[in-house]
């Protein structure tokens, strides 16, 4: 307990550092050549992010339908919005929420006996039929098109409420549910849950000799990834004013896969936040010079897989381990597994 | 009699598309039984071979759309088969250093290779639909009494169990398949009787891309031919390798065809929900029979 409690210290400077260079973004990066949008896009995807690496880095769940998830939360703010004339955020949120815990539950009671490619294989099926469906219930869902012209509603406290209708102040919305969400996994990962959902990804068999029920620790991980990426998919909702189908797509569940791998999930808590800002801004600039950056990318992703598989955290552990072990020569090395322990 | 004739053309579609899956699933279900890996690039080679077949005929002086002769049409499907193979024998080559790790990884690898692929089809040839000639001995229609059918529907149909039973038989009944079926079963221990497993790699992932490609040179004319025709073709493809049993020969051409007439008979009720029934079937397989219907206890279970 005490150890949990020393290691929060430490990880509470470096969030709150991270929050704090988060708040101080919408000041300066119009100053850089980007735009208000793309802070609250990249954040969006980073609680997004954050959710998918539960199940990927610290459950080894290989979720490659996560997409649906993600549009399944847009979905639920949309249809809300749309068929119920919602006018609460918080209800909308919620659904958003309560929409990922069912599918997700669902989806995750199927497939969670299952593991490694075979995982991945189920997964993809689940996903494009969530795809499938939104495009195909048009009377629900409006089809490709998707359900547009959404209101970014108000947050309302009952004596007063704040208007974020404009990028800047959804974006600092989107800041308070991230710094919410990056705590709450935090002391998940660090509970006895967490212990238990990373020694099953370490070794499935030993941890049931051990006398966890796995595939119900497999599940409840799975959900509660759903859920946080239901979540984001309701913000990015009011972001985007519409949901639609496109991010439900294989495509877009395999981008999630590759910005988390990239970033380096696998190996560290704020992978996945790398991840997404290199995403992104990879898009922006290579995408400015050249319309085939999405091959590039690939090719710099198929790049990290061969030569970097723990990706731009692990790189950077690497370098501080190398760094650390210049300055104390006499200090004994860190036994290797920790190396491939999200931390 | 009349609903007979009805339905009929939609039976047949299912069967012809459901060959050419079972195609596409047995060269996927060869690279899973014996590399342990799941190639999500196997969409976009597809619509390479079909692409490479295009060019080929070009190449070879047939334009636009005219029909392409014969020596021009089987020289594509010769050469673009070949083309594949050999960007799938560099795909391997490029992801050996994932050996021996997480699987995930040669997945991922795969899924970046897919991205490029289509991304570089599109750079190439552009994004639009391409109109697919095929030669005229199998251009036209067919008609047996009430019914007109697409001669091109039936070659495909026959070229395509032409493709499984040679196959059937390459694996069954020669050395070279049973040492991939052996390989597939536990590649150390064959390894360990002295058999360059390095090599037997590089020919199964050849083997399995060249049969992407060969059933999208055969798809081309049916769907027309544009970049992200793969997806279409790969998603029934896991499928079927899931429904089927993983790793299963048997499995992989009975689920194939399963899935090309359950779409095509529920074609004939509702167009729009062809896709869906799939998973449907998919889903009723799984409660009933985890493992797929000839699936056994397998590497990729753990």
């Amino acid at each position: 307990m005490t150890q949990i409690l020393s290691k929060f210290r430490t990880d509470f400077i470096k969030m709150g550092l991270v929050f704090i260079f988060l708040a101080t973004v919408p000041l300066w990066i119009g100053r850089i050549g980007l735009y208000d949008y793309i802070a609250l896009e990249i954040l969006i995807w980073c609680i997004y992010a954050m959710g998918y690496n539960l199940a990927l880095g610290y459950t080894g769940l290989p979720s490659f339908g996560h997409g649906a998830f993600f549009g399944i939360g847009a979905y639920a703010m949309a249809i809300y919005q749309f068929h119920f004339g919602g006018t609460s955020l918080w209800i909308g949120l919620s659904l958003s929420i309560l929409a990922g815990i069912v599918f997700g539950a669902v989806t995750g009671g199927l497939v969670s006996h299952r593991r490694g490619i075979y995982f991945a294989l189920l997964t993809i099926a689940f996903g494009q039929m969530f795809w499938f469906l939104a495009i195909k219930l048009r009377d629900v869902t409006k089809g490709e098109d998707g359900l547009l012209n959404l209101e970014r509603l108000p947050v309302d406290f009952g004596f007063f409420s704040i208007d974020i209708s404009s990028s800047n102040s959804l974006y600092y919305f989107s800041l308070v549910i991230f710094v919410i969400v990056v705590v709450l996994l935090w002391l998940l990962i660090h509970s006895n849950f967490g212990y238990v959902i990373r020694a099953l990804k370490q070794n499935e068999t030993r941890a049931q000799f051990l006398g966890y029920n796995v595939r119900f620790f497999k599940l409840i991980s799975f959900t509660l990834s759903c859920a946080i990426s239901a979540l984001a998919g309701g913000l990015f909702a009011l972001a985007q004013r519409s949901a639609f189908p496109d991010v439900m797509a294989l495509h877009w569940s395999g981008i999630i896969v590759m910005m988390v791998i990239i970033g380096g999930g696998m190996v560290s808590f704020w992978g996945p936040v790398l991840g997404v800002m290199f995403y992104f801004i990879t898009r922006d600039i290579v995408g400015g010079i050249t319309e085939a950056w999405l091959m590039w990318f690939g090719a710099a992703f198929m790049a990290v897989i061969v030569f970097q598989p723990e990706g731009i955290a692990g790189m950077w552990g690497n370098l501080s381990k190398r760094f650390q072990r210049v300055n104390t020569k006499t200090k004994l090395e860190e036994p290797q597994e920790a190396q491939h322990e999200p931390v | 009699m009349e609903f007979f004739l009805d339905i009929l053309p939609h039976i047949l579609n299912g069967l012809t598309i459901g060959l050419l899956f079972a195609l596409i699933a047995l060269g996927f279900t060869l690279i899973v039984g014996v590399m342990e890996l799941i190639n999500l690039a196997h969409g976009s080679l597809f619509a390479l071979g079909a692409y490479l077949a295009l060019a080929t005929m070009s190449y070879l002086g047939a334009s636009g759309f005219t029909s392409p002769t014969i020596f021009q049409y089987s020289a594509a499907l010769v050469v673009a088969p070949i083309g594949v193979a050999g960007v799938g024998m560099g795909l391997e080559l490029g992801m050996r250093r994932t050996y021996g790790k997480d699987p995930l990884y040669g997945l991922l690898f795969t899924f970046g290779a897919a991205l490029v692929i289509e991304e570089g089809i599109r750079q190439f040839w552009g994004s639009n639909d391409l109109y697919f000639p095929t030669p005229s001995f199998i251009s036209g229609p067919i008609i047996l009494g009430d019914l007109f059918y697409p001669k091109y529907r039936i070659f495909a149909s026959i070229f395509a169990i032409i493709m499984i039973i040679l196959l059937w038989f390459f694996i069954e009944r020669t050395k070279v398949g049973a040492i991939i079926k052996a390989g597939a079963h536990d590649s150390e221990m064959v390894r360990a009787l002295g058999i360059n497993l390095t090599v037997l790699r590089a020919g199964v992932f050849a083997l399995g891309t060249a049969l992407a490609g060969i059933a999208g040179i055969i798809l081309g004319p049916i769907w027309g031919v544009r970049p992200h025709m793969g997806v279409d073709a790969v998603i029934p493809a896991f499928l079927i390798v899931v429904v089927g049993g993983v790793g299963s020969f048997r499995g992989s051409v009975i689920a194939g065809i399963a899935v090309g007439l359950t779409s095509g008979i529920t074609a004939y009720f509702a167009e729009d929900w062809s896709i869906l029934s799939i998973y449907i079937l998919l889903a009723v397989v799984l409660i009933v029979r985890q493992r797929g219907l000839f699936g056994k206890a397998s590497s990729l279970d753990t």
